[in-house]
């Protein structure tokens, strides 16, 4: 009897990284799914819950519970979420039995942003040829606006999910520059649902945030609070309604704490704006910082306080004058290998 | 504290502030169609932090607050400031001097406000256009190329403080030689201006290398 010593080709290991990410199959999904439902009533049968009205944050409570964990990643911890938030969507092979794709353009790679592509050109062009056709009939072109300020287009990440495929930032962007065409011809109305689908609405207003009432002091007066900060500066302001322009600063007037006049005018700078110099008095702590950051971090403080002193439109000038945004320029740090955030060692040649 | 390096901390969505009063008092029927769209846009996006040397305030002047900063040295902004205000100040001196000397019928042609000389001065120091260099085939040529507002300025300031700083005598304060400098370029005569003429001749020079310039 001869032993076999000469190991063929196919006997070897496959090689491992070329299939790519691991596939599940859609029936593997399926039983996963049944799997979690019938997991998730176990749970709430354990704590005593009721199995039909069992969130998905009770789940997370409930894990929590049981399985504690002092591991600072929460995406190392025990949890317990639905099969599709887990598993990422993948797209199902896309070539058949024979080997031959479905998809006429597979073999460029990314055949669903290009097939995107090829979509959102031909409406183009029935746009253009509709146009052709009003012209020829000597009928008016529609011009109405579409409300540019409430939308906005998907994000690169967004766009990436839809069609389940990496793109690049060059792709993106003709992508964008494409739909913006499309919207700006003026019969652009007849293809609405299709540009619908990449677009999102933007929240209306910035104005989330919630104008505090005015207070009542003892002696009748009325006041509010602001807090502000800047680079390393904190402060708090009391803007009272009296009547003098008196400002003070940690029990100190304005002008002994800030003898710059550049520090004083941004002090001055919300009342000016909304022109009740002479009408509110102030008192503010500051701590920390240096005296530009100290003067931004009252700055801000003061026109929070006066937000509530103020009629809705008068906050949104307020706020596009730039008085309610909070700075967020910070010192950068030093790397390693260079002297300073920018400055590099002096170059020498040997 | 994550530490973005090499771009700027805001959002790319976020807008500059508009700080100017007029533009908000202005009642809505009288705004064209394209700030309608401004204000609009501007309501529904995010705003960048006015800086601390803007303010809504009568005194601040872009124009004066660049040129204090180009003035300025290791960060010193308070001494660069008095200077300014001292330039200012030495200018309006000299004017009233003037005017005062002045017969009857001149004394309407004598400008008084600093502010205004300030930017007519400004303005007659600006070079129209500028030269670049380009290397072709080995050889670098000077070629005319057309300068952009943003330039133009800086050009202007950048002269006028090299000439204060280097050309004049050395027991002289900066403010006294800025004074002379300013009122120099109003009246259109001094070094800053001979220093733009003359890049204006060597451009016209190179006039002949005009179409190296690919942008």
């Amino acid at each position: 009897t001869l032993r076999l010593i000469c190991t063929t080709t196919a006997v070897q290991k496959n090689n491992a990284g070329a299939s790519g990410p691991e596939k599940y199959t859609e029936a593997f999904i399926k039983k996963q799914i049944e799997e979690f439902n019938l997991g998730k009533r176990h749970l709430a049968n354990m704590m005593g819950e009721d199995p039909e009205t069992f969130t998905q944050e009770d789940i997370d409570r409930a894990i929590a519970y049981l399985f504690p964990s002092g591991l600072f990643d929460k995406q190392a911890r025990p949890m317990m979420k639905h099969p599709t938030e887990i598993f990422p969507e993948q797209r199902k092979i896309q070539w058949g039995e024979d080997g031959r794709p479905f998809h006429f353009l597979f073999y460029t790679g990314k055949q669903s942003y290009y097939s995107l592509m090829h979509e959102t050109y031909e409406k183009l062009l029935n746009v253009q040829k509709h146009q052709d056709q009003l012209i020829a009939q000597d009928l008016p072109l529609q011009k109405e606006k579409r409300n540019l300020a409430g939308s906005r287009w998907l994000t690169k990440i967004e766009l990436e999910e839809m069609l389940l495929e990496k793109l690049s930032d060059d792709d993106y962007s003709r992508f964008i520059q494409l739909l913006q065409k499309l919207v700006a011809l003026p019969c652009a109305d007849i293809e609405e649902k299709y540009i619908q689908k990449f677009s999102r609405e933007v929240p209306v207003q910035l104005q989330k945030v919630v104008i505090e009432p005015l207070q009542y002091d003892e002696r009748g007066v009325a006041f509010s609070t602001g807090e502000g900060k800047r680079k390393t500066a904190r402060a708090t302001a009391v803007v009272y309604d009296s009547g003098t322009g008196k400002i003070t600063v940690n029990g100190i007037d304005i002008l002994h704490y800030f003898p710059v006049l550049q520090d004083r005018e941004q002090l001055l700078f919300p009342f000016q704006f909304l022109g009740r110099i002479g009408k509110h008095d102030m008192v503010c702590t500051v701590s920390g910082g240096g005296r530009s950051s100290q003067a931004g971090a009252i700055r801000l403080a003061s026109a929070k306080a006066l937000r509530s002193f103020v009629t809705e439109k008068e906050v949104e000038f307020m706020r596009q004058a730039g008085l309610l945004t909070v700075d967020p320029r910070v010192k950068e740090r030093k790397k390693p290998g260079q002297e300073g955030p920018r400055r590099k060692f002096t170059w020498k040649k040997r | 504290r994550i530490m973005p390096v090499r771009w700027s901390r805001y959002n790319p969505s976020y807008l500059e502030p508009e700080v100017k009063k007029e533009l908000y008092e202005k009642p809505s029927e009288e705004l064209t169609e394209e700030e309608r769209e401004q204000m609009e846009l501007k309501a529904v996006r995010p705003i960048k932090a006015a800086p601390p040397t803007l303010s809504s305030s009568v005194f601040t002047d872009p124009m004066i607050s660049k040129f204090t900063n180009m003035m300025m040295k290791n960060g010193n902004k308070v001494l660069a400031r008095s200077l300014m205000s001292q330039t200012l100040e030495a200018i309006k001196r000299k004017q009233l001097e003037k005017y005062h000397k002045a017969p009857e019928n001149e004394k309407e042609t004598i400008e008084c406000n600093p502010y205004v000389i300030f930017h007519q001065a400004l303005k007659n120091c600006q070079p129209i256009i500028g030269l670049s260099n380009i290397t072709r085939g080995g050889k670098t040529y000077q070629v005319p190329v057309p300068l952009t507002d943003n330039r133009k300025r800086f050009l202007a300031m950048k002269w006028l403080i090299t000439e204060c700083r280097e050309n004049k005598h050395r027991r002289t304060m900066m403010p006294e030689k800025l004074c002379q400098e300013l009122l120099q370029a109003f009246n259109n005569e001094g070094p800053v201006i001979k220093k733009k003429h003359v890049l204006h001749k060597m451009a016209e020079a190179n006039r002949a290398y005009a179409h190296f310039r690919w942008w």
